[in-house]
């Protein structure tokens, strides 16, 4: 698989092939922007290393962050199946609670 | 376990080295931004004219003493909160005993039955075909899965050191003293590890392997041993 300096996976890391295109795109964009204003040739390269860095690693906090969100779900929602199918039908289930306190408001 | 000439992480198989993954993939991310930058400087350095006119550089001291300090905060925390999670004990529903020798394993499961047992790597020679060689065992630590476990490891001779990196668990087993770590195992499989502390002429020949399994399959199996 291809390693990106030789050690990071981008195929495989979630959220990598991501970072390191956006990085890339802000780094054209930054540097060209900058040359397009001041026509500083090397002034623009430094900018658009530094474009490079932040947006990678922006996008990369971003991206990372959301993932956390979706694992915490799929293991909140993985633990309601397993609880659900444990306790349907049986006292503890919680739907078959709401349904009794519908029945006594009526 | 691993494939040949793997050189990543195996997949995690408890949620500890989940985290663990997690982290490593971040801190790779935050090395390459670093390695691109130094790259980038060296280059810059290279095509650059050599000159001895600089007398005071209060930016960039500023910049090469506060962008560290950021690094080190965006490496630091994530790695303390593993840290942390690492030591936290849930109550453990099982605990077993690994006890390390030159050049085999005993496990002892001691709550509810005596029961214990060796664990030898089966030789080259008897394995049966399609199974890993070095790594099979006689008879398999068996535990259930989605349960706290808690491991006491120790050592009957040398240092033996009781490693599995599925589960992200790696403990000295030192002569006289009781090393304690848990883990959870998030799905049922069979998990290999091997002897991580060098030990003798051996020590590549005592693996670790744990079978996972639900709650219903252990009982039977742990019925079936003290029986």
């Amino acid at each position: 698989s291809f390693k990106l300096l030789g050690f990071l996976d981008v195929g495989s890391v979630p959220c990598a092939r991501e970072s390191v295109l956006y990085g890339s795109l802000g780094s054209f964009v930054v540097g060209l922007g900058h040359f397009l204003a001041t026509s500083r040739v090397r002034r623009s390269c430094d900018f658009a290393v530094g474009g490079f860095i932040c947006t990678m690693l922006g996008y990369w906090f971003y991206c990372r962050y959301n993932l956390a969100q979706h694992r915490i779900r799929q293991r909140m929602l993985k633990e309601g199946m397993r609880n659900k199918i444990l306790f349907e039908g049986s006292s503890l289930d919680p739907e078959r609670k709401q349904t009794g306190n519908e029945r006594s408001d009526s | 376990m691993a494939n040949h000439s793997q050189f990543g992480f195996q997949d995690a198989s408890s949620p500890i080295m989940e985290e663990l993954v997690e982290f490593h993939d971040h801190a790779l991310m935050v090395a390459l931004a670093i390695c691109s930058l130094v790259l980038y400087l060296l280059m810059l350095m290279l095509m650059e004219k050599l000159s001895s006119n600089t007398v005071d550089a209060q930016e960039v001291e500023l910049i090469w003493t506060i962008l560290p300090a950021i690094v080190l905060v965006l490496l630091a925390l994530p790695s303390l909160q593993i840290l942390y999670m690492m030591d936290e004990i849930d109550e453990p529903d099982l605990t077993l005993k690994a006890i390390g020798h030159q050049w085999y394993w005993t496990y002892e499961y001691t709550d509810f039955k005596d029961l214990s047992f060796d664990s030898y790597m089966i030789p080259t020679t008897e394995l049966p075909l399609g199974h890993f060689r070095l790594l099979e065992v006689d008879h398999r630590v068996v535990i259930p899965m989605e349960s706290p476990i808690r491991i006491i490891v120790t050592a009957d001779d040398v240092l033996h050191s009781w490693a599995v990196p599925t589960l992200g668990v790696k403990t000295d087993a030192i002569p006289g003293r009781l090393n304690q770590t848990s883990f959870i195992t998030t799905r049922p499989g069979i998990f290999y590890g091997q002897c991580s502390e060098i030990c003798g002429a051996n020590h590549s020949f005592m693996p670790i392997v744990i079978e996972s399994t639900p709650l219903n399959f252990f009982e039977t199996w742990s019925s079936s041993l003290s029986s």
